[in-house]
């Protein structure tokens, strides 16, 4: 079958970190997961915008918990899509969240093979990106067979670091993995940690923030080509200036490179990393 | 009692009892949740999803038991919250479809035990990596349990009251099945929550009231009581100990103070358990009728931040070091700075020492030899130790790297690049680029006349150096370690790192000074305690 963007839609969850893609896209659908403080419940990025949401982690006196949607929330969006006769699923790490499963659940109950779930086995842009990049397919039509090719080379060849202010985040929310190696150091220390199939790991400490950038351009450095199909992905955890000092770094050392995406991190990854968190993703491609 | 009618007041009936007991319990289970993912809280998901349920049986128009078992599933599903929530909805959703297709008027154990086979079968297909040691395993062997009896045809009473046994069996073995929970001390908390909900659903069957917990009569320590979430701050324990002891008359008393109340004995001992905000007000109850003893009070807040640590160290450890380090090092401060940035990375052992107390090859080897790791990087941090280093190395049972940091700021510098679980030739490249890369000054008092650039020193007077070259010198810190400073960021630096010394040093007016000059310069002020030298600096 020759998949196009006219009779395949794309659902991502809202850890994508791309709140307006419908808007974008009209073959898109975001549904979300929950962020909830005490028994207030919301939708993320729906009923808690990114802003609202880091405002709220300033003045709460409790943390936020989150939970993946439900497989009803991921049943009302595959059944708005009717009018698709295929759906690509393209879901955070099935390790760091339920949510995946949500998604299979809510496949299997409509029962007519339709919806295919995809595991990023990564987080936020990194998901936006994989999507974004089988919509480029979608949009000049594709088949099963390339869109599996994608995802196998989308999931050996992405790189993506990312450091956080503290790592009491990510160790709360039981997210910490083997990055634990990096709790509670002095002197400015900042992690410079990666995920890879749904686990975050320690790569490297530096001092300060800078240097921790830096690490990010030489890695980006080492593993790509300076080429337009290099493309670049942001995002940051109400740290703005942050995103742009990377930004302007990657336009320096890779200026033929696509920054296709800078990103706020949304609520439910900003509850698990902290605010202060930022993360440059890669992936060449064409 | 001969079995149960498949009627929506029965199905209300059974699905309040399971909530009830759930709700009961609610508490608890969240407090068990460790496994898989932290993500949102087990009971409270499990109850928000039972809640669904009994909604969709309020709501059911449903005319025939296959439409309401298939309301019952659809409910559930809508519901579901939480992984738990989730895995739940399609053990529901299993035991619905059985049920809905039977034909017989009433349930009965042979129901029972295939409507559990269809939801463990459910809840594993849910799964794509069944885990043994979690709901999966309770629901499973509440399924297999149930297919052992029923050819006996038990009445339904009595099979449900067996369920709850084993079901209680399952999940006390599922620390077994499950590492994070042995390290944890926990159950597994959907299990618990799957077992909470059998025992509601057989208590309103048998029409016997819910069961408490078994009663803890003996031992009473804090480490027995279960951990439900209070909304009072001390867990108080003690013994009374006297004549005629009235247990009743004291549990009156004390069920005023708090909750969680357990009074137990017998006239002559009496053991007391209360979460209460005035454990002195529970304790004079005991002193006036007794003397009271093993008196324990537990901030129960202080122990849920414990038990969140608890949590964090059931993250696997690293692996096993490849290679760990030797740094010599003067000041309690900087030992603490050069542990800190060990933990967890790799093993390290400190030599005392540095520029008037230089230890010898004997004592950097006997450090080498007593590190747990196949190989070591030695950090000097004195230029006058590089050399016993290197006959250290020379002589050691293993490979060992020397980095010659020459001053502590220089030798952090090579910490933050160290890590375990290279070797130590790996560590000793990155270690040295760090090491290249630290622009070292120190401050300290003149120890002799010296000339410097002409202008003469006289001994007693700061002396301010840089790479161990001297470049300022005077009667006033500030103004020598001001030019200290300003050679340092005469390049273009991020973070200047400042050890204060064992004698201290007045910064205050020197920081400013610094934050004016260099805005964007981020300042590290660490206590370092190192003798001689005032202030040790580096700039990276």
């Amino acid at each position: 079958m020759n998949l196009t963007a006219q009779n395949t839609a794309i659902v991502v969850d809202s850890t994508a970190d791309l709140p307006d893609a419908q808007a974008h896209y009209p073959n898109w659908r975001v549904v979300p997961l929950y962020v909830n403080f005490g028994t207030d419940s919301y939708k993320d990025g729906v009923d808690l915008t990114a802003a609202e949401f880091y405002e709220r982690l300033r003045t709460s006196p409790e943390l936020p918990t989150t939970s993946q949607p439900t497989p009803a929330d991921f049943l009302a969006a595959y059944e708005e899509l009717g009018a698709y006769e295929r759906i690509l699923s393209v879901h955070i790490a099935a390790n760091l969240s339920g949510t995946f499963q949500s998604a299979g659940i809510a496949a299997a109950e409509l029962g007519d093979g339709r919806v295919r779930t995809i595991d990023s086995e990564s987080a936020s842009v990194a998901v936006a990106m994989l999507a974004t990049a089988i919509q480029r397919r979608l949009e000049r039509g594709t088949t099963d067979e390339e869109v599996n090719g994608l995802v196998e080379r989308y999931l050996r060849e992405h790189g993506l670091l990312f450091t956080v202010d503290t790592l009491e985040f990510l160790a709360r929310g039981g997210r910490i993995g083997r990055a634990k190696a990096f709790a509670g150091q002095l002197m400015h220390v900042k992690p410079i940690l990666s995920i890879r199939e749904g686990e975050v790991l320690p790569v490297k400490r530096v001092r300060g923030n800078r240097k921790a950038f830096q690490e990010f351009i030489d890695a980006l450095e080492t593993n790509t080509r300076d080429e337009p199909g290099l493309r670049v992905g942001i995002a940051h955890a109400d740290a703005p200036e942050r995103m742009a000092e990377i930004e302007k770094m990657v336009r320096d050392r890779r200026p033929q490179a696509t920054i296709e995406m800078e990103t706020v991190l949304g609520a439910v990854i900003g509850a698990h990393a902290g605010p202060g968190t930022v993360g440059c993703f890669w992936f060449a491609d064409d | 009692m001969t079995g149960l009618n498949g009627d929506r007041e029965a199905v209300e009936r059974l699905v309040d009892a399971a909530l009830a007991s759930l709700e009961a319990n609610r508490a608890r289970i969240d407090d068990l949740n460790v496994y898989p993912v932290p993500d949102g809280d087990t009971g409270t998901n499990l109850t928000m999803t039972v809640r669904a349920v009994a909604d969709a049986v309020d709501h059911t128009s449903a005319a025939s038991r296959h439409s309401l078992a298939r309301d019952v599933a659809r409910g559930a599903l809508m519901g579901a919250r939480g992984n738990s929530g989730v895995i739940f909805s399609q053990i529901v959703r299993g035991a619905a479809d059985v049920l809905g297709d039977t034909d017989a008027p009433a349930i009965d154990a042979d129901a029972t035990a295939r409507a559990l086979r269809g939801a463990s079968d459910a809840a594993y297909r849910a799964v794509r990596r069944p885990v043994e040691g979690t709901m999966l395993s309770v629901i499973r062997e509440l399924a297999e349990e149930a297919e052992a009896r029923a050819p006996g045809r038990p009445p339904l009473g009595e099979l449900l009251l067996d369920l709850v046994r084993r079901g209680e069996d399952a999940l006390a073995r599922t620390p077994d099945q499950l590492q994070v929970l042995k390290d944890a001390g926990v159950v597994d908390a959907g299990g618990a929550g799957l077992v909470e909900l059998v025992r509601g659903v057989a208590s309103a069957v048998t029409g016997e009231p819910i069961p408490e917990p078994p009663p803890i009569e003996e031992h009473l320590s804090h480490d027995a009581i279960h951990q439900e979430l209070s909304q009072f701050r001390y867990c108080t324990v003690f013994l009374i100990e006297g004549q005629d002891l009235d247990r009743e008359a004291l549990e009156e008393k004390l069920e005023q103070l708090g909750d969680s109340l357990l009074v137990v004995g017998d006239p002559s001992a009496i053991k007391v358990h209360v979460h209460t905000d005035d454990p002195g007000a529970a304790l004079s109850i005991g002193t006036d009728v007794g003397t009271i003893d093993r008196i324990e009070i537990a901030n129960m807040h202080e122990q849920t931040l414990e038990r969140e640590e608890r949590l964090l160290s059931l993250v696997p450890d690293a692996p096993p070091a490849q290679s760990g380090v030797v740094a010599v090092v003067a000041g309690d401060g900087n030992r603490q700075l050069f542990e800190s940035l060990a933990a967890q990375v790799g093993p390290i052992s400190i030599v005392e020492g540095g520029q008037t107390m230089n230890p010898s090859t004997a004592d950097l080897l006997r450090a080498v030899q007593s590190l747990d790791a196949e190989e070591a990087i030695i950090l000097p941090n004195n230029s006058n130790i590089v050399l016993a280093a290197e006959h250290a190395a020379a002589n050691a049972d293993r490979t060992v790297e020397v980095v010659p940091a020459t001053s502590i700021p220089a030798g952090l510098a090579a910490m933050v690049a160290f890590d375990g679980s290279r070797t130590a030739a790996e560590n000793a490249k990155e270690m040295r680029e760090a090491v290249a890369a630290v622009a070292t000054g120190e401050v300290t008092i003149a120890s002799r006349d010296v000339q410097m650039n002409g202008i003469p020193i006289t001994k007693g007077d700061w002396l301010g150096l840089t790479d161990g070259e001297p470049v300022a010198g005077g009667s006033d810190f500030a103004d020598v370690t001001y030019a200290v400073v300003e050679r340092l960021l005469s390049e273009p630096r991020e973070l200047l790192t400042l050890l204060v010394g064992r004698d201290g040093a007045d910064l205050d007016g020197l920081l400013d000074r610094i934050a004016e000059a260099h805005p964007a310069v981020e300042v590290d002020v660490q206590e370092g305690g190192q003798p001689h030298y005032h202030l040790l600096l580096s700039a990276e």
